[in-house]
């Protein structure tokens, strides 16, 4: 200990140490050691960078190793002492203190005679070499490895093998995996690749790297890289085993390599010699005269798998790669299945190297690839082919949008390698898809030369339909991936900028339309890969709303859309009150001639005094010249206010809410208020002839009856009229054009509008019974309203005459008071008697006939107006409904027909 | 650390040296407590192990030529055998 304490105060530095230790080994001393310690120092200091094995794995191995040589108290007695050692906390450098004891241990004597033996014979003589270039690191190094690997124990020395194999393919999967971050392109590196591919033989370390790398490639196991060391290991250490008893069993048969070469054969998907396809099969078969056992047949069999798959998948390229018809789509389908297939190829023909350096008598190395290497290598493969196999034969007899539906449907699949495999094809496949939308939603122009796309385009429709027939969804070719919500918003969008360009002549692009075009088509991924990002959905909304609120404004500000609207709401449907009372106080008297006997041109000069006497005046001279009368069909017996319309002429862009059938709509209501309207006119002519003309008929005091019956009538029509004129005007139309107003104000496309207004015309049309269920209601009211009309001539009728009569009864009057001028009589007997005789006369005549008139008048209105509540009572319009209540308000059409009103119960 | 403070360290120090010299008997390495301290001192310097291992082999074998040289090849043997 004393001594230890001096030394400990003396040796500082390393050199010193070695010294020490130079001396106390060899026991020599002064210049003799020199060298010695010269050497020592240069294997020291050369010998910095090692791996560092942690204290562990040292006391393990050395624990193995006591135990191996049967000294398994000795181990328990280490395991005790290295457990001590850990509780000093007194070395700082433990491990290696413990590696050097590892390294000097000698438990096998005899590997350690033997080694030492090799010792003594190797480096023989190299103290005087290193004495005459002490520092020549180089040479050094240059015997180093034999010493060292001697230096080793057997355990060790595997291991170090092992671990530098590892470390090379693990640095050359490196390689691969920074090239792989390019997915689209070649997953092989090719400058790694090309000396296998290019016939050279691979050098004598490559080929086993070369290929495993491939395999691994190919498998696209190079993202993880937890699973390759396994996988590796499965490869290194299988075949190794099974190697050497195959090649000793398949001596007297076909030579393993014969098969081999077979197999590459037909992983080419070409018969080989023994193994040969078989056509009726549809299958490989190994041939029976061969000799193969039957148990490697079954395994020849699974290998050839692969070359059938490849032969299926090949026959579908050819196929439709030369098929014009196929399409982009399939194109790129074909594309990226080629793209594959020459990853395979490229594992066959390194394969096929490797076989054919084996078959090379030159090189003594022992085979190296063996069947059930082979079967390892083309496992990862074959399970890929037989995806692409799937594939192919799903997607068979498909092209376009259904092609990528098909292969989008096994993007769901659970295992990721298939997953990504998938959607890798899937990306290439979708790209033309994605060109063809990115040119349809920005430019509206449809490339699809093939059908292929979702959208199609009818050419014969010419621009005045082309909003609504030009273009429609395929529905079959929508991929699943794209929702049917998405497809039509598609389609409005390129709609709308064919719209926009074609009809209303604007060619402004659509901002962002620079950008996108430059994008590249690696977007395409984001199509189907929806459920994870929205960016594709967000590029639609933006687009879609870019453009849609672009043609709005167009239509809004250079077509005023609403104008026109407006327009026809005040015209068509009635709203300018002034004007159309005034037009109709105009064209009475030409109305009332029978149609045939009406000229457009005196029309049309009464229309225009019409609007300069109104308000009307004031309107947009544009939307005043585009009003017009129109004369519908005449049939016989029709009288002007049958056939009489107005018109609103309507051309551009704006036809396309406007259009024919929306017109024939307008005219059909203008129609029907139109006669509404003249009811209401008619009425209001008998009322004020009844006012006229009642101080006149007071002279008459037997016509009060009458009178007073066509009072009750009349009050029965005016109420009725007013209250339908209501209905029409507040019910119907204000509640609905209200509702389009609103609409078109928030709408966000033209399809919004135009449904919008369809609506609204429809609800109209339902509302004012002019569609196909209210007929028999609308049959009613026609006859209502022919009675009204037949009132107002019985009335006329009876007035004049009634007028007549007491205008004779004046000029009676006169007459006597002009005899009493005279001189003569007032009157006389004779006279008398004949003005009695007259009156009676007169009154027997006019009294019974005019009161049967307005009796049966009377009665069929009562009836007709009856009907008419019972049946609007069980209309299914609610509106409608409350026309009854107004209609018969104090409940007087009930107490006349309880029936009636119980049924309108029922209704409700 | 043994260098730097041996007083207070004195019993510990040789407790270690004690334990690693009996491991070195257990595995048989051949090496006597005076060489195990300088060993154990290269080490602590930070000398990779397996060098010096390498030269201490080869300094044995040195030696053992060199006595062989001296009195005969039997000698060489047994030494070695021995280590």
């Amino acid at each position: 200990m004393a001594l230890r304490k001096v030394a400990d105060e003396q040796l500082q530095t390393v050199s010193e140490l070695l010294y020490r230790l130079c001396t106390k080994i060899t026991g020599l001393n002064g210049g003799d050691v020199v060298h010695h310690v010269q050497y020592a120092h240069t294997i020291c200091s050369s010998q910095t960078s090692t791996k560092d094995e942690d204290e562990f794995r040292i006391v393990e191995r050395l624990k193995k190793q006591l135990v191996r040589h049967g000294k398994e108290r000795d181990a328990a007695h280490f395991a005790d002492l290295h457990r001590k050692l850990q509780s000093q906390m007194l070395l700082r450098n433990r491990s290696a203190i413990l590696k050097l004891l590892q390294e000097l241990s000698s438990l096998d004597d005899q590997s350690q005679q033997a080694k030492v033996s090799r010792i003594g014979f190797a480096t023989h003589g190299i103290p005087s070499h290193l004495v005459s270039t002490p520092y020549n690191a180089i040479d050094v190094r240059g015997i180093k490895p034999q010493e060292r690997t001697s230096a080793l124990t057997l355990s060790n020395a595997s291991h170090y093998t092992g671990g530098s194999s590892g470390i090379s393919s693990i640095r050359s999967r490196d390689f691969s995996g920074g090239d792989a971050e390019t997915l689209a392109q070649s997953f092989i590196p090719s400058h790694l690749a090309t000396p296998a591919l290019g016939l050279n033989r691979p050098t004598n370390a490559d080929p086993h790297a070369n290929r495993l790398r491939t395999v691994s490639i190919f498998s696209r196991h190079v993202e993880n890289k937890e699973n390759i060391p396994s996988s590796q290991q499965a490869a290194n250490s299988l075949p190794r085993g099974t190697l050497t008893h195959q090649g000793d069993r398949t001596t007297h048969q076909p030579t393993e390599q014969g098969i081999l070469k077979d197999l590459v054969y037909v992983l080419q998907g070409i018969s080989g010699h023994w193994i040969k396809f078989d056509t009726i099969a549809d299958a490989y078969k190994v041939d029976n005269e061969s000799g193969i056992p039957k148990v490697y047949k079954q395994e020849l069999l699974k290998i050839s798998e692969c070359g059938w798959l490849y032969m299926k998948i090949k026959s579908y390229i050819d196929h439709h790669s030369t098929d014009k018809a196929f399409g982009l789509v399939g194109q790129s389908f074909c594309a990226a299945l080629n793209q594959d297939l020459t990853e395979y190829l490229r594992l066959i023909s390194i394969l096929e190297a490797q076989l054919q350096q084996d078959l090379d008598p030159g090189m003594q190395e022992t085979s190296n690839l063996t069947l059930s290497r082979l079967r390892v290598w083309t496992f990862d493969p074959l399970k890929r082919l037989k995806w692409l196999a799937a594939l192919v034969d799903t997607c068979k007899g498909k092209k376009g949008g259904a092609l990528t539906s098909t292969i989008f449907s096994y993007t769901h699949h659970g295992d990721p390698s298939v997953k990504t495999l998938i959607t890798h094809l899937l990306t290439w496949v979708s790209q033309p898809i994605y060109a063809t939308l990115l040119r349809w939603m920005y430019d509206g122009e449809l490339d699809d030369a093939y059908h292929e796309f979702f959208v199609a385009s009818d050419p014969t429709i010419t621009n005045e339909q082309l909003w609504r027939d030009k273009y429609s969804l395929r529905k079959t070719m929508i991929p699943s991936f794209i929702t049917m919500d998405q497809a039509s918003r598609i389609l409005l969008t390129g709609k709308s900028i064919n719209f926009l360009r074609q009809v209303c002549e604007d060619r402004t692009p659509t901002k962002g339309r620079e950008v996108a075009m430059n994008l590249d088509l690696t977007q395409a991924a984001s199509m189907f890969s929806q459920d994870q990002n929205s960016d594709f959905q967000q590029m639609l909304d933006k687009v879609y709303e870019l453009t849609s609120q672009h043609l709005l404004e167009v239509l809004q500000v250079k077509y005023k859309f609403l104008e026109h609207l407006k327009a026809m709401r005040r015209y068509l449907l009635l709203g300018q009150g002034d004007f159309i009372r005034h037009l109709m106080d105009l064209l009475e008297e030409d109305l009332a001639k029978p149609a045939g006997n009406l000229y457009m041109h005196n029309l049309n000069g009464i229309l225009e005094t019409a609007i300069r006497a109104t308000n009307a005046q004031f309107d947009d001279s544009d939307i005043l010249r585009r009003l017009d009368v129109r004369l519908l069909e005449v049939s016989p017996g029709d009288t002007g206010w049958d056939v009489f319309s107005l018109e609103y002429r309507v051309d551009g862009p704006i036809r396309t809410v406007f259009t024919p059938e929306c017109k024939i709509t307008y005219l059909r209501v203008f129609n029907f208020m139109w006669r509404a309207k003249r009811m209401e006119y008619v009425l209001a002519q008998i009322w004020k002839n009844q006012m006229c003309s009642a101080r006149h008929l007071k002279s008459i005091p037997e016509l009060s009856l009458i009178l007073h019956t066509c009072h009750m009538i009349t009050t029965n029509m005016v109420h009725f009229i007013k209250q339908v004129q209501y209905y029409i005007n507040f019910e119907v139309l204000e509640c609905a054009w209200d509702e389009l107003l609103t609409k078109v104000h928030e709408a966000k496309d033209l399809d919004y509008i135009i449904a919008a207004h369809q609506v609204f015309l429809d609800t109209i049309l339902s509302r004012c019974l002019l569609n196909d269920k209210s007929r028999d209601i609308l049959q009613l009211l026609r006859t209502l309203f022919d009675l009204i009309i037949q009132f107002e001539t019985a009335q006329g009728v009876f007035y004049e005459a009634v007028s007549s009569e007491v205008l004779t009864r004046e000029i009676f009057e006169k007459s006597k008071k002009d005899r009493t001028l005279k001189g003569e009589w007032e009157t006389n007997e004779a006279i008398e008697k004949e003005e009695k005789k007259r009156r009676k006369g007169f009154l027997s005549t006019i009294i019974p006939s005019t009161r049967a008139k307005l009796q049966v008048l009377s009665t069929a209105y009562q009836d007709t107006v009856e009907q008419f509540l019972k049946m609007v009572a069980s209309h299914p319009d609610a509106s409608l409904r409350f026309l009854c209540f107004r209609l018969d308000f104090n409940e007087h059409y009930k107490v006349r027909e309880p029936r009636g009103r119980s049924s309108y119960l029922r209704a409700k | 650390m043994a260098a730097s403070n041996p007083k207070s360290k004195a019993p510990a120090v040789s407790e270690t040296m004690d334990i690693l010299m009996e491991i070195s008997r257990l595995l048989n390495t051949g090496l006597d407590q005076e060489t195990m301290a300088v060993c154990l001192r290269l080490c602590e310097n930070g000398v990779n192990p397996e060098a010096l291992a390498l030269v201490i082999q080869e300094l044995r074998r040195e030696s053992a030529s060199f006595k062989a040289e001296v009195s005969g090849d039997s000698t060489l043997i047994n030494f070695t055998g021995r280590s």
